[in-house]
């Protein structure tokens, strides 16, 4: 009973599919135009174009990580239930369960300053052969790249304007009308994005990161450092320059929890005013990827900016 | 050991001023210490911060909450550095002993691992006892296997199995760390060394075992010297050659444990200061121990000054520059002596 209708099934998406055989072409962020028969169906992702894909209702069937799953902040909430984990290691994957699983595209992000994909050069020789590989480009917006996935998505025939993703992007644009305003309301007001080593800290450039050009561009007064050493991304700084620079509003970097432990444990912190205020933040760096995060966090930005005394700093 | 008794006491008379010359020496380093950093403070703001401290002036807080601690610090993981290291090459007769080949480092390392990877601990004051407890088993294992055999514990069987449980551990350590970017990112910190970052209370936690190691370290002295005349004689003049190097061992993991503990693995410290302190006491360890206590600290927070100032405004870790100074100084030294004399 089950086999004739799969077999049914089969016959009639045999017979469906030449109905849309116009193709599927996506120009990708390498400037490399993709073009396929069909619309590609099994995708595997990485871990940021999955975070980017499924709340737009494209599911992979693979996903490649950077670490330990439990541990990508990009992914967490996602569901991930039925989609194969290939890789948890930066650089590795598992290439027998994702040449298992046919894949008809690899979609990945592209990094303009390394050249090369999500997962670096060893992961795109051992996936690109398997089916070719593009998505969007990482540039300076966070919220271009989401409008990339979600050009991307819609090819893959995604529906944009079903309820529930519409319902999120209309609630990332109240947070984002929340947090403008916010930012409007004290145009002195300073912030400093930083992440707290134990034996440094280190404080962030803002055009090494797209959601700091995002806030930059959307009002919020970044402090830039001086000297950005490590390819403009950061200027490290000894505990005991802690306070050359004096925000109003410290951003800590929330990959990872023990961060901002580490900052809370410094003695020196507190030399600057705004840590000593308690003006201390969550900066999401470089893991947001769709609406529904980005205004969680916007929220917690734009809370975060209406409490803060935008006189602190000299 | 026949020597003239005048010879004798113009020696130990000689000797006594070198250490009293290393004292005056070590706490030049240590204001060295206090007064220099990626800041710039002037000698009187420090003076006035040890002297009148003022919670509200950011000077004063850098010297207390910052220079102070690391100060301490490196004053006694390099004397635990120092004393290890000749304890080590003394029990085990091998002159390129130190924390590293008996495992006592990959053993600290491995549970250290072992505690960001499996309970997500984040905290120095947290890899503290796991350093600890880390070093202690390496050194256990590593002994017993040595000790396996008719002949017990002796220096080549002692290495041998150093070397080999320390390749095992780090095979666990890598295996770990290749699947946990996460552990590694936390770890790669701690296992470089540094001084900076260590609070009071760290060192307060390790001083005292530091302190019932060294005590130890210096009960065993006139045991090594009888080790160095090698197992049979010493056996010959009525030693426990397997007691001996028992104690010896168990003051080098309480000694290294701790300094590991409290700075993470610093390299060469202990390896190449015995062979100063040899260089100028002569052969027998009751020079050699206080020497190398005095000469270690200085080396470590001489070090850790450099480190300070040469990429203002971040800093060096201490474990870098003694590993930068130290493995030229230690290949002079080899090509200079023959270390086969130990």
């Amino acid at each position: 009973m089950f086999r004739i209708a799969a077999t049914a099934l089969i016959l009639l998406s045999s017979t469906a599919i030449p109905a849309f055989a116009e193709g599927w072409t996506y120009t990708g962020g390498d400037g490399k135009t993709v073009t396929l028969d069909a619309a590609p169906v099994r995708i595997i992702a990485s871990q940021d174009a999955a975070a980017g894909l499924i709340p737009l209702g494209i599911r992979p069937v693979g996903i490649y990580a950077d670490s330990a799953v439990a541990d990508a902040k990009a992914l967490q909430g996602l569901d991930l239930t039925g989609i194969e984990i290939i890789g948890q290691t930066w650089g590795e994957v598992d290439i027998e369960k994702a040449a298992a699983l046919q894949p008809d595209i690899i979609i990945g992000e592209y990094w303009p300053l390394d050249t090369t994909w999500s997962g670096g050069d060893e992961v795109v020789a051992a996936l690109s052969p398997l089916a070719p590989i593009t998505g969007p480009i990482q540039g300076d917006s966070i919220l271009t790249l989401i409008e990339d996935y979600e050009a991307l998505a819609e090819s893959l025939g995604a529906d944009l304007s079903a309820p529930e993703i519409a319902g999120q992007k209309a609630t990332f644009e109240t947070s984002l009308d929340g947090f403008k305003a916010a930012v409007a309301a004290k145009p002195d007001l300073t912030a400093l994005a930083v992440w707290a080593g134990p034996d440094a800290l280190y404080v962030a450039a803002t055009p090494g990161s797209a959601e700091l050009m995002d806030f930059a561009n959307w009002g919020l007064k970044l402090i830039d450092p001086e000297v950005a050493d490590d390819r403009g991304y950061w200027e490290t700084l000894s505990w005991e320059n802690a306070d050359k620079y004096q925000p109003d509003l410290i951003l800590v970097d929330n990959r990872s929890a023990s961060t901002m432990e580490t900052a809370l444990a410094q003695p020196t912190w507190t030399l600057m005013k705004a840590a000593e205020a308690g003006q201390v933040t969550d900066w999401p760096a470089f893991w947001l990827r769709n609406y529904a995060v980005y205004a969680a966090e916007l929220d917690k930005l734009t809370a975060a900016i209406t409490a803060a005394d935008a006189e602190l700093a000299p | 050991m026949a020597v003239g008794a005048t010879h004798s006491t113009t020696r130990t008379a000689r000797l006594t001023l070198g250490l009293l010359a290393l004292i005056v020496m070590l706490c030049a380093v240590g204001l060295l210490s206090l007064t220099t950093g990626a800041r710039a403070i002037p000698v009187e703001n420090v003076w006035a911060a040890l002297t009148a401290y003022d919670p509200s002036a950011t000077e004063h807080r850098i010297i207390w909450d910052l220079r102070l601690p690391r100060t301490v610090a490196g004053l006694l993981v390099g004397a635990a550095l120092g004393l290890a290291g000749s304890v080590l090459q003394g029990a085990t007769r091998n002159p390129l002993a130190d924390p590293s080949i008996l495992g006592i480092h990959a053993g600290a390392s491995l549970f250290v691992v072992l505690g960001i990877s499996l309970f997500g601990l984040a905290q120095l004051s947290q890899y503290v006892w796991l350093a600890f407890a880390g070093a202690g088993a390496a050194m256990f294992v590593v002994y017993s296997v040595a000790s396996l055999g008719r002949e017990g514990a002796t220096p080549v069987k002692l290495a041998l199995a150093g070397a080999a449980i320390t390749a095992l551990l780090h095979a666990i350590i890598n295996a770990i760390l290749l699947t946990s970017p996460r552990t590694l990112d936390e770890l790669r910190f701690w296992q470089v060394g540094s001084l900076a970052g260590r609070d009071m209370t760290i060192v307060l936690q390790v001083a005292p075992f530091l302190a019932a190691g060294a005590v130890l370290a210096f009960a065993t002295a006139r045991l090594l010297d009888g080790l160095a005349m090698g197992d049979d004689v010493a056996r010959a003049l009525g030693q426990r050659v397997g007691l001996s190097r028992g104690l010896a061992g168990l003051a080098a993991v309480i000694l290294a444990g701790g300094s590991t503990a409290a700075a993470g693995p610093i390299a060469f410290v202990g390896l190449t200061v015995p062979h100063v302190a040899r260089a100028i006491t002569g052969p027998s360890y009751r020079w050699i121990l206080p020497y190398s206590m005095l000469l270690a600290p200085i080396l470590l927070l001489g070090s850790d000054v450099i480190g300070r100032v040469i990429a203002p405004p971040g800093e060096v870790q201490v474990g870098i520059v003694t590993a930068f100074l130290g493995a030229p100084f230690f290949i002079a030294l080899v090509r200079r002596r023959k270390l086969a004399t130990l």
